[in-house]
């Protein structure tokens, strides 16, 4: 327990250390995306919401060849695309594949006209067959570290017999290679490359750089832990326990919910989260066997893990919740994001399961304890738990092919700066198209630190057509940006833009503009 | 009513003449001499009638002295100036940083005046304006009269819009 508490300790001081805010999102390109230009852009910016590492990045021009002599150089959230000198008139496809700070890809396309348009599209990007074994390698490792460790962990910590073993051995023979294939394959998830590239280092390295390698690496060694542990010994316990807080680790390493801010909540949160599904997954499939052939020892066993299952369930029911506060941000993302859905299905599948477990607990281990024959109905039950928990597992493993609401940014395809001695002003215009738009303001000093103002307007008008200046007052969110929402922006053209900030009662820092409206 | 409603009215009074604005009286003062600053309120904030107005001073302006008004109460904030000047003598470097007249209430059909005895010290540069921004505060809503061109900008403001709700200002001469 000693040792628990220095590595709870020791992921919490992690968890206040690294400022990552994981899974990025696209906030602006220049060019847009979309647009018509005279004469080919020096270099296209994609900027994110937080510091990324470029993985594969390709230029098709506008004669429809793949180029490979565009540099890409990144810095911090900002990576910018040099255009060779030659490039032809026509459609030109930028297509990145960039790692976010969660280890996961984050993909799209810029497109953009010089001179005339062609037909250009950007080459199909998604592979049916990567994403079934990244899917199916997911399924394989989660297997081995709840159904294997957990089962482990339950023969030495709770039953105190190996009893029943075959299943959880049998898991960490699956997860082994899986978390080993989960790399491979994260790998080639990120440089685009197809199957094949498996047998060069590149996917290898690239998948081992991102903070998912080191997590299926402890995930390894959790489930040879939990391997070794398997055979008599006087410190199997000790390696049975290491196991089981590996898995907590590894999970906690990595992915949507661990690198969400606040982490200093959501890390423990998984870590807790991952201690309790290994504990109560595990138990299921020795406890069907011990209960096929009760002994004298069955029910003693059943009570005991009654009794830890109650607690298990409890932190996952409150770590659960509060991790999906935190992802989903507001409860109709349950229903309008595939996250969120993929969440709800889970929800339902974890009532039926809490459903079953009650029953267990409160009728058929009570009927055990009053008549040895008692239990058939408790080993269909156990069966059915199973069965729903491998469900579940297999569910939540498609999470690693949706953002989480939390990240999903709005498409914005106007950006501007505006900036004076006294000030730099961020304004992104979404979608940036004639119609209603979002407009969010970030104010900054000259140095760029936050600009701490009373109040921010802003004020549009369109003086080709004849459209006075239309004041709006913005709203400081909880973002620290400064929010207009549904400004109606009636014609496409060049608006003025003009940000009034309120420093003091006495003094206001005003920025002006021209923004570029395209038509819907 | 809205402050953005008041913008519209101030925005359609901007055509007639100066006085829709809260504006100095004595539009030029020379540097090195006393300055009876009046400060003409011409209408409330989108009709709500006045009930309180600031004042702040502007750095090199010193000796202010506030003239009470029946039914309005006056407060002064004090503080360090950024230099110290000259005074009859005296070398001041903290006073009057800001004035405010509360209490009152002055329909937006009627007009009135808010009076301040300032000097005007050496440290000001001749052939420029000096602005003295202003909070007018209605019992809704309020209006800010502190809008300073850009230095250099000048009058010409070469593309930038107008100030919407500009300070009130007095040009600077040089000393005969």
């Amino acid at each position: 327990m000693r040792l628990f508490a220095a590595l709870a300790t020791l992921l919490l001081v992690a968890g206040f250390a690294s400022g990552a805010s994981a899974h990025a999102a696209l906030v602006s390109v220049e060019p847009a995306s979309g647009s018509m230009l005279a004469t080919a852009p020096k270099a296209v910016e994609l900027r994110f919401n937080e510091a990324v590492t470029p993985g594969a990045i390709r230029l098709i021009d506008g004669a429809g060849r793949a180029r490979d002599d565009a540099r890409v150089s990144a810095s911090g959230e900002t990576i910018s695309v040099v255009m060779p000198v030659d490039l032809p008139e026509g459609t030109a496809v930028v297509s990145y594949r960039v790692i976010s700070q969660d280890g996961h890809p984050v993909t799209g396309s810029v497109i953009f006209s010089i001179g005339m348009p062609t037909a250009t599209k950007p080459a199909a990007a998604v592979d049916g067959g990567l994403n079934a074994l990244i899917w199916l390698a997911r399924v394989g490792l989660y297997v081995g570290l709840f159904i294997g460790v957990g089962g482990v962990f339950f023969a030495r910590w709770v039953a105190w017999s190996m009893t029943g073993m075959a299943v959880p051995r049998m898991a960490l023979a699956i997860g082994i290679p899986s978390a080993v294939a989960s790399v491979g394959a994260l790998g080639l998830d990120l440089l685009g490359l197809p199957l094949a590239a498996l047998a060069t280092a590149a996917p290898w390295k690239v998948a081992l750089a991102t903070s998912a390698g080191p997590a299926l690496l402890v995930a390894v060694l959790a489930m040879l832990l939990a391997l070794m542990a398997l055979r008599s010994a006087w410190y199997a316990r000790a390696l049975a326990i290491m196991a089981l807080v590996g898995v907590g680790l590894s999970l906690a390493m990595t992915g949507h919910a661990a690198t969400a801010p606040p982490e200093a909540l959501t890390r423990p949160a998984i870590f807790l989260h991952g201690l309790g599904v290994t504990i109560w997954i595990g138990a299921l499939a020795p406890l069907v066997a011990l209960v096929s052939k009760p002994t004298i020892a069955t029910l003693p066993i059943v009570n005991r893990f009654s009794r830890i299952a109650a607690l298990a369930v409890g932190v996952l029911a409150l770590t659960g919740l509060a991790l999906a506060i935190v992802q989903l941000e507001k409860p109709g993302a349950l229903v309008e994001t595939r996250y969120g859905l993929i969440l709800s299905v889970k929800l339902v599948l974890v009532t039926g399961l809490l459903a079953l477990a009650a029953l267990n607990r409160f009728r058929l281990t009570p009927a055990l304890a009053r008549n040895e024959t008692g239990t058939p109905a408790l080993k269909r039950s156990i069966l059915l738990e199973s069965t729903i928990a491998l469900a579940i597992l297999a569910v939540v493993a498609g999470w690693r092919f949706t953002p989480p609401p939390r990240t999903i940014v709005p498409e914005t395809s106007l950006a501007i700066h505006i900036h004076s001695d006294k000030a730099m002003f961020q304004v992104l215009v979404s979608p940036g198209k004639a119609g209603t738009n979002d407009v969010v303001l970030q104010l900054m000093t000259g140095e760029g630190t936050p600009l701490a103002a009373k109040e921010a307007t802003l004020t549009l008008s369109l003086p080709e057509r004849g459209i006075e200046p239309m004041e709006r007052r913005a709203s400081l969110g909880p973002d620290g940006y400064w929010h207009v929402r549904k400004v109606e922006l009636p014609f496409a053209g060049r608006w003025h833009v003009r940000i009034d900030a309120l420093v003091t009662d006495f003094e206001q820092i005003t920025l002006e503009d021209e923004l570029d409206v395209t038509p819907p | 009513m809205s402050k953005q409603s008041c913008l519209i009215l101030v925005a359609a009074l901007a055509a007639s003449p100066a006085a829709a604005h809260v504006s100095l009286e004595t539009k030029q003062a020379t540097v090195g001499t006393s300055y009876k600053a009046v400060f003409t309120v011409p209408h409330g904030c989108a009709g709500s009638p006045t009930v309180k107005i600031r004042v702040q001073i502007p750095e090199g302006v010193i000796a202010v002295k506030p003239m009470p008004k029946a039914g309005w109460t006056i407060d002064v904030v004090e503080g360090k100036y950024a230099g110290e000047y000259d005074y009859h003598g005296n070398k001041l470097s903290s006073g009057v940083k800001e004035v405010a007249w509360s209490g009152g209430k002055l329909p937006d059909k009627n007009y009135d005046e808010f009076v301040l005895s300032t000097f005007l010290t050496d440290s000001l540069k001749p052939n420029t304006v000096l602005y003295f921004p202003v909070v007018q505060e209605c019992e809704a809503g309020v209006s800010r009269w502190i809008d300073i061109p850009a230095a250099g900008a000048g009058h010409s403001h070469e593309g930038k819009s107008e100030g919407k709700s500009p300070a009130p200002g007095v040009k600077l001469l040089p000393k005969p």
